[in-house]
């Protein structure tokens, strides 16, 4: 949920990318804090293991700037994407204003985000939420792999009725990084517009 | 823009910073912060002798994520919470109280201050604070956030993401 604060004014959304593990979510973030200019972006945090793998959450703050006279920022989450990391998961989505769901193309990763989207509806669930209230788009990663599924059918499986903008992605290249990031940030700017 | 929120403002901002005020006067600490439970800072203040504060949001949000961490062992053992949660290290300290279900405060302190004044104030405080952040709730279509704000922040998202 974003939270506004008229004294200071500014107001804040959270962006939280979801997905199997070693789909790409901290590549997503640190590609953003490599890119965005310094004075637009706060500290990175990384609650990570040593071989770098997301314990708890990656953290980005990024400053959109000042719109009619609010200044307006993105808290950009990711969530640790092991299987066995549950717990941690699913505190991150509270208060979740748009989701980014990173997919791996990996061949041998179909079933992992068949299961992480699954795990999504149920974290959501918790919080009484639904993927019908809450803005998402889909990143397709990895896309550079030599076995790299077809689109259509991870889609298949994480999508099956085509609700949820797609972007391909090679995010270690930085390529499909910022549409995804863009487009979740409109929806959720269309959704409080609408007075969802 | 899924749940009620908490927007301060007006004379529940002022309250709530005239609380944090009265606060690092009376327990002696250097930073005040009353954040929400998704990791927002809603109020801050600092005490005129202290040097400039580290980064905020980063202790908003890790504060946040530690007292969610927290609550949820607290369950797992039975408990509903834990109520507080003390962090000393060689000269600063971390307290931080549950103010209700929707915040928390933080107090960052030198550690020649006694923690025991620290806790006592910290707890006065949680009082004002409860009731001021409890009549700060509001449902997000009452943010305010309308049409042009959408449009104005389109152009700026252009602009920072690229076209």
């Amino acid at each position: 949920m974003s939270t506004i604060n008229f004294a200071n004014r500014e107001i804040n959304f959270k962006i939280v990318y979801y997905g199997p593990g070693l789909s790409g979510k901290t590549t997503n973030l640190k590609w953003v804090y490599q890119t965005v200019p310094g004075d637009r972006k706060g500290e990175m945090v990384s609650l990570a293991t040593e071989d770098e793998r997301t314990l708890f959450f990656d953290f980005l703050p990024v400053d959109l700037g000042e719109v009619k006279g609010f200044k307006t920022r993105f808290h950009l989450y990711t969530v640790p994407g092991q299987v066995f990391y549950n717990a941690s998961r699913k505190l991150i989505l509270r208060g979740v204003d748009g989701i980014v769901f990173v997919a791996d193309s990996a061949s041998n990763r179909l079933r992992a985000n068949a299961e992480s989207m699954r795990n999504l509806r149920e974290n959501l669930g918790e919080y009484g939420l639904s993927l019908e209230n809450v803005p998402m788009v889909i990143q397709i990663n990895k896309r550079d792999l030599p076995d790299a599924l077809p689109v259509d059918m991870i889609r298949a499986v994480i999508d099956p009725e085509a609700r949820f903008p797609v972007f391909e992605a090679v995010a270690t290249e930085g390529k499909g990084v910022f549409e995804p990031l863009k487009e979740v940030s409109r929806l959720v700017l269309s959704k409080l517009a609408d007075g969802a | 823009m899924i749940e009620p929120t908490v927007a301060l403002y007006g004379d529940a901002f002022a309250k709530a910073a005239a609380v944090l005020e009265d606060l690092i006067d009376q327990a002696q600490v250097r930073y005040a912060l009353l954040v929400d439970r998704k990791g927002f800072v809603l109020v801050h203040k600092e005490a005129l002798w202290a040097p400039r504060p580290p980064a905020l949001d980063s202790i908003a949000t890790l504060v946040a994520g530690n007292a969610a961490a927290t609550q949820a062992l607290a369950n797992l053992i039975g408990e509903p919470r834990f109520n507080e949660l003390v962090k000393q290290g060689e000269k600063q300290g971390l307290y931080v109280e549950e103010v209700n279900d929707l915040a928390l405060l933080v107090m960052i302190f030198d550690n020649t201050t006694p923690i025991g004044r620290v806790k006592l104030f910290g707890k006065k405080a949680v009082a004002e604070l409860d009731e001021i952040t409890r009549s700060a709730v509001v449902m997000p279509r009452e943010l305010g956030i309308d049409k042009d704000f959408q449009q104005s922040a389109d152009a700026m998202l252009d602009d920072l993401f690229g076209n």
